[in-house]
């Protein structure tokens, strides 16, 4: 194994980390599993994508490059736009689909069994909209710069770590800091005492969608920058969402971040020592490691 | 404080049906009305329907049938939440805490409902009533014995300074010293003119702190009149023993 396998570790693990935020507080205050999460990831990307088209063609058509990276100052504007997009269709989604099922009081395995079908439904429709085929946020070429140690990452990759980062604290700060995050963290307890404390769990819940999905377009695009986008991206990162959030402990900001690294490095890893076809396994392997030795997470509490 | 009986009615509910299922009345056909600055007492038998009545004034039990009204404000459809913006505060028996929030953010959680400037003033009057709580403030509230999260429970319940307090059972699984700590407290509270209604299982001791106490048998109230009076009488016992009598019945 090389140095460099620590880089493509962390690059790959902030993308997971982010992701698995969103599925761990969506199941710590909604208290099931969201499978369509990943289609957040994807239908935020593709927002992300049409959008920066449609201002690069609204700028003539050719934006210069923000300094060492790849992309000019569409794709940083078109970000905050489809962060705000991609809330605005999980509320929809929450609307016509999980709200109606929580207030009939519908067992957990119909609500996960309906995201199933938001999930297919999401991408089923990216598909419609904008085709199967790979697309990319920028064609241009970037030089991996030297990090010392052997190890090299290009400019967009550090950039993506340190949105991540900067992420990751801000929300932290938030649920320990705010009102709305104390708000979250008591309904994630005790939704009925919640109430009786004064506290409107609809709000939460709105606000719950609106954080994840955010996050999860933020993921999109940064999987996007560094990789490309696909239909398929958000349900290929699913399963490594999924161990992180357990691994991190199921309503862990910091347990979720930091699992996404353990699994991102664990499958960069697996990739250097058995080759990239075993990097799927990974995740799978934690997953069921993790369900069986030690299933409230590494942050998580007992229930 | 001895409520004065021309005190205005505070809290009321008339022919109150409620349950968990609507086929299945648990609470039927309540009248029932509280003065103001007045300490209710809610008895009964087990299974009589006391804690199912309470938790349908406070907004966590459909009501089948019937009003709730508090301060003239009808409160039969409004959220949980709502009633505690309204002036209505409930503390359950159990899981009447937040065990992963310190103590400090219990308190912050509930007071996120008043005014931005209320709130330190709110939460620094509700320290000095409960040094304790002040003294152990950053720790988590999962980290208390069984009185403290009584104590911390109450206090989240008052920082909203609410018009009547209703608790549930708060002397459940406590020792018999911190029961005496928790009523007298409760009485204190009592006296600083919040309406109280308690529910509770430790009769002799809750009628001695009462101004009054209804008797819920199956559901429907059966006995109503002065504490003091009641805990003398003949029929407190009769309607106690009565009901586990018919129980024993059913089961034989």
């Amino acid at each position: 194994m090389t140095p460099q396998v620590l880089v493509d570790g962390v690059i790959a693990g902030s993308m997971i980390g982010l992701g698995a935020i969103g599925i761990t507080l969506t199941y710590s205050i909604l208290r099931f599993a969201n499978f369509a999460h990943g289609e957040f990831i994807s239908w935020g990307a593709y927002f992300a994508l049409a959008i920066a088209a449609a201002l690069g063609s609204l700028a003539g058509g050719n934006v210069p490059s923000l300094g060492p990276f790849s992309f000019g100052w569409t794709l940083p504007v078109a970000l905050v736009l489809a962060v705000g997009l991609t809330a605005g269709l999980a509320l929809v989604v929450d609307a016509l689909l999980f709200g109606p099922l929580r207030q009939r009081g519908s067992a957990v395995i119909i609500l996960v069994m309906a995201s199933f079908g938001a999930s297919l439904a999401l991408r089923n429709m990216i598909e419609f909209v904008f085709t199967s085929s790979p697309r990319y946020f920028s064609t241009d070429l970037q030089i991996a710069q030297p990090l010392g140690g052997g190890m090299r990452a290009t400019p967009d990759q550090l950039l993506t770590v340190g949105v991540a980062i900067v992420l990751v604290v801000g929300l932290h700060l938030l649920l320990t800091r705010t009102a709305i995050g104390r708000s979250m963290r008591a309904v994630s307890e005790n939704r009925q005492l919640a109430s009786l404390a004064g506290i409107d769990a609809r709000k939460v819940i709105r606000t719950v969608w609106m954080l994840g999905a955010g996050l999860a377009c933020v993921a999109g695009v940064m999987s996007g920058l560094v990789v490309q986008v696909r239909p398929e991206m958000g349900l290929d990162l699913l399963l490594p969402l999924f161990a992180a959030a357990i691994l991190g402990g199921i309503g862990s900001v910091p347990g979720a971040m930091l699992a996404g690294l353990i699994v991102g490095l664990a499958e960069s890893s697996a990739v250097a020592l058995f080759g990239a076809e075993w990097r799927s396994a990974v995740a799978f392997v934690i997953l069921v490691a993790i369900l069986l030795l030690r299933p409230s997470g590494l942050f998580g509490r007992h229930e | 404080m001895t409520s004065s009986p021309d005190a205005p009615t505070v809290l009321s509910a008339h022919g109150l049906f409620s349950g968990y299922e609507r086929d299945l009345p648990i609470v039927r056909g309540v009248d029932l009305a509280v003065r103001q600055g007045e300490f209710l007492l809610l008895l009964g038998p087990n299974g009589a329907g006391k804690s199912t009545l309470v938790k349908t004034i406070a907004g966590l039990v459909p009501v089948h049938s019937g009003t709730i009204d508090l301060q003239g404000a009808d409160l039969t459809s409004t959220h949980a939440h709502e009633r505690l913006r309204r002036g209505l505060a409930f503390v359950p028996q159990t899981e009447n805490v937040f065990t992963t929030l310190s103590i400090h953010e219990n308190l912050l959680v509930a007071a996120q409902i008043l005014p931005r400037a209320e709130r330190s003033r709110r939460i620094g009057a509700l320290y000095q009533m409960f040094p304790d709580l002040e003294r152990l403030k950053a720790l988590r509230a999962g980290q208390l014995s069984g009185g403290q999260r009584q104590m911390l429970a109450v206090a989240r319940a008052l920082i909203v300074e609410p018009a009547v307090l209703i608790l549930d059972e708060p002397s459940a699984g406590l020792a018999p010293k911190v029961v005496s700590e928790v009523f007298a407290r409760l009485r204190e509270i009592n006296a600083t003119g919040v309406t109280t209604v308690l529910v509770e299982q430790n009769v002799k001791a809750a009628l001695a702190i009462a101004d009054r106490a209804i008797v819920l048998v199956e559901g429907q109230v059966r006995l109503e009149g002065v504490a003091r009076e009641l805990a003398q009488g003949p029929e407190l016992g009769a309607l106690f023993l009565g009901a586990q009598g018919r129980r024993r019945e059913a089961r034989a």
